[in-house]
């Protein structure tokens, strides 16, 4: 986190805040006055622009996410390529692979798949993948994850015949007379159409990508949002089964058309086209010299279509100037809120059938939607804006830091996710443990930079961090690099992480007539160059807030690594978290290590309101003002679990009601 | 309840149209023979030239970031600022890469930007286009691109060098769409290129007429409008201002796309090579490749306005309380590998003029690094002939930063340069010193050099600049 503040944040920052401190403090400023709910309101009606990050998750719904055809169970799908989840055929992740074994009509007890990735096991009991009979197909299948590469296998039937996969053309000599079968596995990078799409942006302190009032569409975002749509109507024309619900020469080409209008137009949309639109829509395609450009057409026209690139919260009136949002509306906002991507099969039924304007009715869907993967997925993106680890991608570090720090910022984030995913679906699931948790996911570099032992591979393991060092996000490699400089940790950056990321105290910004800066000595150490300028009590009148925080992280260099000394020198990282809940109400929390830190932290008022704050903007596309604190504070009435903060949030009644603001 | 443009589509395919055999944006990227394509292949139309009523033909903003060495905390005089008459004068220490230019520059003293109330650096890079405290305006070169900018193939060209670097919320941005919104400038030149040169926009066929795939594309934005529109009317306030800005935005590219642009001026001498130079994602943001990107990303500016694609340009070098290391620019003064040296960390150099001090050398040598590379696109313009000129006697080249010292962080004083003839609209060579006025008087004789009727600019700006234009 790196704040715009008119003074090199490494040595100067403390003089200029407490200017601001001093000169800048005005009526309303947070060191003096708690933030309260005052009269309730609604959120505003918005039209809310798809982030990049929502952009590729739903275009990668609508075109490589299977059917999309309902089902009951995998057999109703394209089993080599899709499951079935949620009543709906979604295709396969690539490293989900499909072993197939055609029995060709003869009956046999038991199957089974040995290979490189198992060991060649001879029977189920010795490791042996079983594959299920599914009758109405005759077939025998699994579907295994596999790492990306070059795989070796055999089927064992009946524990006793070995036989290489016949419906796969590649093969190599066993070394006894047969063949195994090859598969090479490479799936790469998802191609991400919305990669070049400008960048989005939002005011300060924000935090989300989908500030909706900041989304403005440009000339350039017209551009590639076209050659998108183009890009995936021919990706669509090259498997047009993938899209078409009908066969042209059965049913006319006008017919067809209509079909997909409304088939897929209902998709795109997230609510079926009124009667004009599909008209005029199918007028349009008619117009093309081919059923192809027809097709091409329609897909290009929903794609770059307002009602596609922006989801509505606009809502019907109720009279009165209050608002609340459709059906389809709701659909979308729980599958963006949960999910990051457009609406399932089963949530646009459910709207069509209104059935999502109660409570219990939101709750049922968002406890389907939060036990599918796509949450896991969608709310790793919550923490890496959540703790502002961004700037690391484009950050460099000094060389005697950290010589490959981009590969290191890569373990990094995959580090936050995991731990962020673990403590949020399968450990304890609180705010409390975000802060505290002592369990982490490092591979072999990461533990090196930790100074754990025992972890030797380049995949992440789950680790026990020692007691008495790091715990919870703040001991984060990726959390304690993003707030520090090149070459140096940055106590400022550090406490003002912990004030206005995990506290939502924001401190004001320094005036424009800073005066000198006074020289430090070019041998002290990081805390003792910033102690010089708060020793001056002008500076400490903002910097009691701030430097005694990040002091506390200080054995921990510009990268997170653990350190004792800096530069010859002992290092001093006690701490003291002044003014947990009020800045200016004058309370002391001494700390020794961010373990600690972490349970002042967990046991405070302000982090938790703090989550919920920034629960709420992600959510809601908009920074929340006094009005909707009252609903804010509601959401942990029950606790401080983050699924419940979430199901709490989608059954209030401010999901629902929006109002012009 | 045909569209009238659907019609027109009918009508134009009876008429046999032919599939583009045209340009492909990969043949492009690739660039193996730096082949010299005709402006017709980009159906766009040679204007007539503005230059012969006088008027600018085309504006460049050129930001950099954290200041310059202005007068000290104790006092010393500035070395920025240039001394002496109107005519007659010396240019400051940091400035002296501008000294074979300065027959085409105009300089300034006493310019301001008022008071900003949201702390000096972030409240200046607000305000510095914008001229309007918090950036609640649209800023000067977006006002210019909807104006003057509006007929070009494209209205604007934002291009930014690690502008986005540790900018994730982009709020130190300096092009303003619309009050608060700042816009992201494209820091990738590849995609910048693409985007420019590749098959996007219009195609035409032999005879100049819009080809198959331009007019599925105008197909395609057309039911976008009308989409718009009815979205649009069930809406007031800021989600219908926003759609305003959607449908503006759809307009150009139809233009672009029916290939009824007028041109941003073309110089009749627009060679497409490939890029000078490409980056992987990684080196976009690696200081040490920092000063090819620049170079890049000016090659790119002036190629486009050569070839008449657009008459409005903004290019961003990083952003303000730079992290930018630019002690890592390799073959230049300022290399140091056993030293980090951030931008905004030598612009607080201390309270004077200290060249035994490590952060003040830092800084004039980084000042005049951006003054160096200033130079080198006025070079690049100049390289190009033009009319009876070349593309630098026809343009307005601005540079800019969002405080004057980098130390004391005072707004008066503001340290811009205008270079470039401005098609005879400017009276160039010469010093320009005020006791006060506002910057924002600069941009509305900027906006009347190239030819609009404006007269007042921002927050509290009426009036042209005495002394700019002729």
């Amino acid at each position: 986190m790196k704040r715009p503040f008119c003074l090199p944040p490494a040595l100067l920052l403390p003089l200029a805040l407490a200017l601001a401190c001093e000169r800048g403090r005005k009526d309303d400023d947070p060191t003096t006055e708690a933030e309260v709910c005052e009269a309730p309101s609604a959120p505003p009606r918005q039209l809310r622009l798809l982030t990049r990050r929502e952009y590729n998750r739903t275009v990668e719904d609508l075109f490589g996410g299977g059917s999309g055809a309902s089902c009951d169970d995998d057999a109703d799908c394209d089993i080599t390529t899709e499951s079935c989840s949620g009543g709906a055929c979604l295709a396969d992740p690539c490293t989900l692979h499909t072993f197939v074994f055609d029995p060709n009509g003869a009956s046999v007890g038991r199957v089974h798949v040995a290979g490189t990735f198992n060991g060649w096991p001879g029977t189920e009991a010795a490791g042996g993948w079983p594959m299920e009979y599914i009758a109405s197909l005759d077939l025998w299948v699994t579907k295994r994850a596999l790492d990306e590469g070059q795989h070796q296998y055999k089927f064992v039937v009946d524990e006793s015949t070995w036989m290489h996969d016949t419906a796969n053309g590649v093969t190599v000599d066993d070394g006894y007379g047969g063949y195994n079968s090859v598969l090479n596995l490479e799936c790469g990078e998802a191609e991400q159409v919305a990669a070049d799409f400008p960048s989005e942006t939002r005011p300060k302190g924000f935090g989300y990508d989908n500030h909706a009032a900041s989304a403005i569409v440009s000339s350039t975002h017209v551009e590639m949002y076209l050659r998108a749509a183009e890009e995936l109507s021919e990706r669509a024309l090259r498997d047009l089964p993938s899209v078409l619900p009908c066969d042209p020469d059965e049913l006319g080409e006008e017919a067809c058309l209509s079909a997909l209008i409304e088939e897929f137009g209902r998709r795109a949309w997230r609510r079926p086209l009124t009667a004009a639109q599909a008209e005029r829509l199918l007028t349009r395609a008619l117009a093309e010299d081919s059923f192809d450009d027809g097709v091409a057409v329609v897909i290009q026209a929903l794609l770059t279509s307002p009602y596609f690139l922006y989801r509505s919260e606009l809502g019907q009136g109720v009279g009165a100037g209050a608002y609340v949002l459709t059906d389809h509306e709701l659909a979308a906002a729980l599958s963006y809120t949960l999910w990051g991507t457009t609406p399932d099969e089963a949530l646009l039924d459910a709207a069509d059938a209104g059935e999502l304007h109660t409570a219990d009715e939101r709750e049922a869907a968002a406890r389907r939607l939060l036990a599918d993967p796509r949450a896991r997925a969608h709310l790793q993106d919550f923490a890496v804006m959540w703790l502002e680890i961004q700037s690391n991608e484009t950050a460099s570090k000094a060389s005697w830091v950290e010589d490959d720090f981009p590969a290191l910022r890569e373990d990094m984030e995959a580090e936050v996710r995991a731990f962020f995913e673990h403590v949020v679906f399968d450990g304890a699931g609180t705010v409390d443990s975000l802060l505290t948790s002592r369990t982490t996911y490092v591979d072999a570099d990461l533990a090196e930079l930790y100074g754990l032992t025992g972890v030797t591979g380049q995949s992440l393991e789950e680790v026990t961090l020692p007691e008495g060092q790091r715990g919870g996000v703040l001991g984060l490699g990726a959390v304690l690099a993003a707030t520090s400089h090149s070459d140096s940790s940055s106590p400022i950056l550090r406490g003002l992480f912990v004030r206005e990321r995990l506290l939502c105290q924001p401190l004001g910004t320094p005036p424009a007539d800073v005066p000198a800066i006074p020289e430090i000595a070019s041998d002290a150490t990081t805390r003792e160059r910033f102690e010089q300028h708060t020793a001056d009590p002008v500076c400490a009148s903002c910097h009691q807030y701030i430097d005694p925080v990040g002091f506390g992280f200080e054995a921990y260099d510009a990268v997170g690594r653990y350190r004792e000394q800096e530069g010859g020198k002992p290092v001093d990282a006690s701490g003291d978290m002044v003014d947990v809940e009020l800045m200016g109400a004058g309370t002391h929390a001494p700390f020794f290590t961010l373990g600690e830190l972490g349970e002042i932290l967990a046991e405070s008022d302000a982090a938790e309101l703090c989550f919920s704050r920034n629960v709420w903007r992600f959510t809601m596309g908009f920074e929340e003002e006094s009005g909707d604190l009252c609903a804010i504070e509601a959401l942990t009435a029950q606790g401080d679990d983050v699924q419940d903060l979430l199901i709490e949030l989608v059954t209030s009644p401010e999901f629902v009601q929006r109002e012009q603001r | 309840m045909t569209s009238p443009f659907v019609k027109h589509l009918h009508s134009l395919r009876r008429h046999g149209l032919r599939r583009s055999r045209g340009l492909t944006r990969r043949a492009l990227l690739q660039g193996a023979a730096a082949s010299a394509l005709a402006i017709p292949a980009f159906g766009l139309l040679r204007p007539e030239a503005r230059a012969a009523s006088g008027l600018a033909e085309r504006i460049i903003f050129f930001y950099f970031p954290d200041g310059v060495p202005g007068p000290s905390q104790d006092g010393e005089a500035s070395l920025w600022h240039a001394s002496g008459s109107e005519s007659s004068f010396t240019l400051g220490e940091a400035l002296k890469g501008l000294e074979p230019w300065r027959d085409r520059c105009l300089f300034f003293n006493g310019l301001s930007l008022g008071a900003t109330d949201t702390g000096s650096h972030p409240g200046g890079a607000k305000k510095l286009l914008t001229a309007t405290d918090y950036g609640n305006n649209e800023s000067i070169d977006q006002h210019l691109s909807r104006t003057v900018g509006a007929d070009a193939w494209w209205r604007h060209l934002s291009l930014g060098v690690m502008a986005k670097a540790d900018n994730a919320s982009g709020d130190k941005l300096i092009s303003y769409v619309g009050p608060g919104s700042p816009l992201s400038p494209e820091d990738n030149p590849s995609t910048a290129f693409g985007l420019l040169f590749g098959d996007g926009g219009s195609s035409t066929d032999d005879g100049g007429e819009p080809d198959a795939t331009a007019l599925r594309r105008a197909s395609v934005l057309d039911a976008n409008l009308e989409d718009l529109e009815e979205l649009r009317a069930q809406l007031d306030g800021a989600e219908r201002a926003k759609l305003d800005l959607h449908v503006e935005a759809v307009r150009e590219v139809e233009q672009r796309v029916l290939g009824t642009s007028g041109g941003g001026g073309g110089t009749g001498s627009c060679e497409v090579p490939a890029l000078s130079d490409s980056f992987t994602s990684e080196e976009l943001y690696d200081p040490a490749r920092f000063p090819d990107l620049l170079k890049t990303q000016i090659d790119l500016m002036v190629l486009s306005m050569a070839c008449g694609l657009t008459r409005v340009g903004t290019l961003q070098c990083s952003h303000h309380t730079s992290e930018l290391l630019m002690s890592r620019f390799p073959g230049t003064e300022m290399y140091d590998p056993s030293y980090d040296m951030r931008s905004h960390q030598a612009s607080h150099y201390g309270s004077k003029h200290d060249w035994d001090k490590r952060e003040f050398k830092a800084f004039v040598q980084q000042r005049q690094y951006w003054v160096d590379q200033f130079a080198y696109l006025l070079e690049r313009l100049d390289a190009m002939p033009e009319g009876d000129g070349t593309m630098l006697d026809n343009s307005l080249v601005v540079l800019c930063t969002e405080v004057c010292d980098g130390n004391t962080h005072l707004h008066d004083n503001m340290p811009f340069v205008v270079a470039g003839g401005g098609g005879g609209a400017i009276n160039n060579g010469r010093l320009l010193q005020y006791g006060y006025e506002r910057h924002g008087k600069l941009f509305v004789s900027l906006a009347r050099a190239m030819g609009e009727d404006l007269w007042s600019f921002g927050d509290s700006a009426s009036g042209d600049l005495y002394g700019v234009l002729r």
